[in-house]
């Protein structure tokens, strides 16, 4: 059904009235639409307790008095095909001998037979909205219970003769010698571990963020004052938290977010690199440095600094882990 | 999707056609051309043979589709099918002897057979836990039955879904949950999923498959929707008399 | 000719075939659970018998009801085994070819390993290589998941093992394709993979892991059994399981049929 019986006009020698096609496409329309409620609500206009279906039978009705063509008719008459199936069917359950089965009630049943964990009292179904959720083996519990109803046939299963003997590379012999892991092995790495690397590239992502915060707070409190780089970094009172924050600020001035100078002295300071300043440096002005720092240097230097307290405070989240 | 269709139809039109071949070549044998047919084949090449049909059955039951005699044939019995029917009852007679299986021909105009269990289901015998998917089966199966032996599409997906069974989403154990019933449950023959004539658009409605009719006591699913009901299953009258009568009929 | 079989033999092989293997104390209260319910004569001590009978049946289909020790937990286990390479055995339906082929090439790995495991880095990128038809990486995972969940493998910690119920049925396949390859273990003869190796370049001898423990038990300066030399490894502890008598059928029902193993600390210190 679709757009394409708007093209065909009706027979000649209708009057005008009848074949006003706006008139018919709005009484297509409606029929259309309770045919749909018809398909759509079918359980509904079963269930004994409401007369719905009479109401679209009477719907029916008052469209069919100002049909006066085919076209429509026919919808009717598919309208009136659905509407007997269900009353044929509706009259069934009325006359059939013992109780009629509810699926409904059936599926009810079965959760609660599978161990359904409902989360809060209300009813669910109401606006079909499911509350509560099976456990894991809700449905190896019902196999488990059903299996009694078949007669099913053990299968066999097997591995030996499922596939062509072949014996193995030769090459895999003579590698044999030489052990170590190649870069080729290392290179992709299980799914599993992958996707932990991705939540833990996203807490470092998280992490680098707000250190760089932290940057741009200290030097927009004081522009001219240089930040010392070590006094940024350690934290006096956890080794290991000093050593996540040169870690996550070594992102930052990979990045180019923030830059390390030598001050007069010759000691490393930190700053955020500004807006438009990182064109200027470009490439060329790119230096790597490696950072070590031991349990011992640290204690040196917390005391040649005289690092009272942490400039980066601890994040909240991961405070349970120290 | 039509395509397919239309492509799996012709598959099955030339099984078919085999099919007829075979019975062919098999009706029109006269017994002392069997019994000369018989004297090529040692007996320890029909016993070779027997046991290389019933591990050909035991394969094809891996994934419970049902075996048609025309790929028995073909795949296996090859030059000794002037032999057929000999080879097959002592197939049939290896199933119960050793396995405890019946082997049912459960369509005898196309010859397709199945593997059915003969011994009783104990209470604690399989240690294996259920395996989801007959979990599944028997919800379909019992509302078809309770439903009087046909129910709509529509029925069956809305009832499941109250399960937490969607049929358009993947579901964690049944993955594609519409491909499972209409497919491979159709191709098992658990399920009939048929069109329903007349019906614009188109709609389908389920009935119990040949191999349900047999592998199946509809006595004893009816005591456990009963039970689930905490109901007599002399309750549901008509669904007593019919499950009753199929008892007794086996 | 032979015994003829009742139905107590007709569960217990069908109770094979859907489980494909389980431990010696559920098939002892398997064989006792067979004969009540068929009312057959039920000794206690006879179940290599009873399973004798069942495999005088199976010999012309080529099937078997085989024991095996599992690697890990130096238990037995009885594993119900196909034991034909034919055209109609390749027609098994439970694995696509490429899968299968994953699973050769993993049996490859391992055999080809010390520690006689693979990892599933190394797995995963020889999926990359397979001639039927590549295999994605999620995909192979969820082969291998397959794999294990069939209990064709083992895994702990992302490295694979062949599990009891392979190494019972292919352990022929595997002499004949792998040759030289292939040691067995010194103590009990079978195959061995998982195991500690005599650190003299002339010796060189295999054992398993629960064969070590059974050998040296009690004793304070272990030698290797061929040469003498020192043995250099952690001894492993005798597992309590290993030592224990049968158990009710819904108790080893629980722990279910896949060993787990529980000899990690050994081989850890062998590799460092």
């Amino acid at each position: 059904m679709g757009d394409e019986d708007e093209i065909g006009g009706g027979p000649s020698g209708v009057s005008d009235e009848e074949d006003d096609p706006a008139r018919r496409r709005e009484i297509r329309s409606k029929y259309r639409d309770l045919i749909n409620s018809v398909q759509q609500n079918r359980e509904d206009m079963l269930n004994p307790a409401n007369n719905k279906l009479i109401d679209v039978l009477e719907e029916a009705n008052r469209l069919f008095a100002s049909v006066k063509q085919a076209r429509e008719a026919a919808l009717d008459a598919q309208l009136l095909v659905l509407a007997t199936d269900l009353g044929k069917e509706k009259a069934s359950q009325l006359h059939a001998e013992g109780s009629a089965f509810d699926p409904s009630a059936f599926a009810e049943h079965l959760l609660s037979f599978m161990g359904l964990n409902r989360l809060e009292e209300e009813d669910d179904d109401q606006d079909g909205h499911l509350n509560g959720f099976l456990p894991q083996d809700a449905w190896q519990k019902l196999a488990k219970r059903s299996e009694v109803c078949f007669k099913t046939a053990p299968s066999f299963h097997y591995m030996l003769g499922s596939f062509l003997a072949e014996p193995p590379p030769p090459r895999q012999r003579v590698e044999r010698q030489r052990k170590a892991p190649s870069k080729e092995a290392k290179r992709i790495m299980p799914t599993q571990l992958k996707k932990m690397e991705e939540s833990q590239q996203e807490a470092t992502e998280k992490e680098v963020e707000r250190i760089l915060a932290c940057l741009q707070k200290y030097f927009a409190d004081d522009p001219e004052e240089p930040i010392s780089y070590y006094e940024f970094v350690i934290d006096p009172s956890s080794f290991s938290r000093t050593v996540e924050n040169i870690f996550h600020t070594s992102f930052l001035i990979r990045d180019g977010l923030a830059k390390i100078s030598l001050d007069k002295e010759g000691l490393p300071c930190i700053g955020p690199v500004e807006e438009g300043e990182i064109e200027t440096g470009g490439a060329a002005d790119r230096n790597q440095c490696v950072i070590s720092i031991s349990q011992a240097s640290w204690k040196e230097l917390i005391e040649a600094f005289d690092i009272k307290e942490a400039l980066i405070p601890a994040p909240k989240t991961l405070s349970q882990e120290s | 999707m039509s395509q397919r269709k239309k492509a799996s139809a012709s598959q099955s039109k030339s099984q078919q056609t085999n099919v007829n071949e075979d019975e062919m070549t098999l009706s029109q044998m006269t017994s002392s051309q069997v019994q000369r047919a018989r004297e090529n084949f040692s007996s320890v090449q029909i016993d070779r043979k027997v046991a290389e049909v019933v591990q050909f059955i035991l394969v094809k039951d891996q994934k419970k589709i049902p075996v048609r005699r025309a790929d028995i044939v073909k795949h296996v019995m090859k030059e000794y099918k002037v032999i057929y029917s000999e080879v097959m009852n002592r197939v049939r007679r290896t199933f119960e002897q050793v396995f405890g299986l019946k082997l049912e021909e459960i369509d005898t105009k196309n010859h397709i057979y199945i593997l059915i269990n003969k011994l009783e289901a104990g209470e604690t015998v399989s240690m294996c836990p259920g395996n989801p998917k007959s979990g599944l089966l028997f919800v379909i199966l019992s509302i078809i039955f309770m439903k009087g032996g046909v129910a709509k599409e529509n029925l069956v997906w809305n009832t499941l879904k109250k399960l937490r069974v969607d049929s358009g989403e993947k579901h964690d154990e049944f993955s594609d949950v519409k491909k499972l019933v209409t497919d491979e449950f159709v191709r098992q023959k658990y399920l009939e999923y048929v069109k329903i004539p007349h019906t614009e658009p188109v709609e389908f409605e389920f009935r119990w498959g040949l191999r349900a009719d047999i592998e199946l006591s509809k006595l004893k699913l009816l005591e456990f929707v009963a039970e689930l009901h905490d109901q007599d299953p002399q309750s549901w009258t008509q669904q007593f008399r019919e499950a009753s009568a199929s008892e007794s009929r086996t | 000719m032979s015994r003829p079989m009742g139905d107590s033999h007709r569960r217990f092989l069908q109770s094979m075939m859907s489980n494909g293997i389980i431990g010696a104390s559920q098939a002892k209260a398997l064989h006792k659970h067979c004969c009540e319910t068929h009312g057959a004569h039920y000794a206690h001590d006879r179940l290599d018998e009873f399973i004798d009978v069942i495999n005088t049946q199976l010999q012309p289909m080529f099937m078997n009801i085989r024991k095996g020790m599992s690697e890990e937990d130096g238990l037995q286990y009885y594993a119900l085994v196909n034991m034909a390479e034919t055209d109609v055995t390749r027609m098994a339906s439970d694995y696509a070819d490429n899968e299968l082929e994953l699973f050769r090439k993993t049996m490859d790995l391992i055999v080809d390993s010390e520690s006689g495991s693979a990892s599933s880095t190394d797995i995963l990128n020889c999926a990359d290589s397979l001639q039927t038809k590549k295999l994605k990486k999620k995909e192979t995972e969820h082969v291998l998941n397959k794999f294990v969940q069939d209990k064709w493998l083992n895994e702990k910690h992302g490295e694979y093992t062949l599990s009891v119920r392979c190494i019972i049925e292919m352990e022929q396949y595997m002499r004949v394709i792998y040759q030289d390859l292939i040691k067995v273990c010194h103590v009990c003869h079978n195959i061995a993979l998982q195991c500690q190796i005599c650190e003299n370049p002339r010796c060189g001898i295999k054992m398993h892991l629960p064969c070590v423990a059974r050998y040296f038990k009690g004793r304070s300066e272990p030698h290797c059994p061929a040469c003498n030399d020192f043995w250099p490894h952690e001894i492993p502890e005798i597992l309590r399981s290993q030592s224990q008598g049968s158990q009710s059928l819904s108790s080893s029902a629980k722990e279910n049929t896949a060993p787990t193993p529980s000899t990690s600390t050994t081989r850890r210190s062998k590799r460092s």
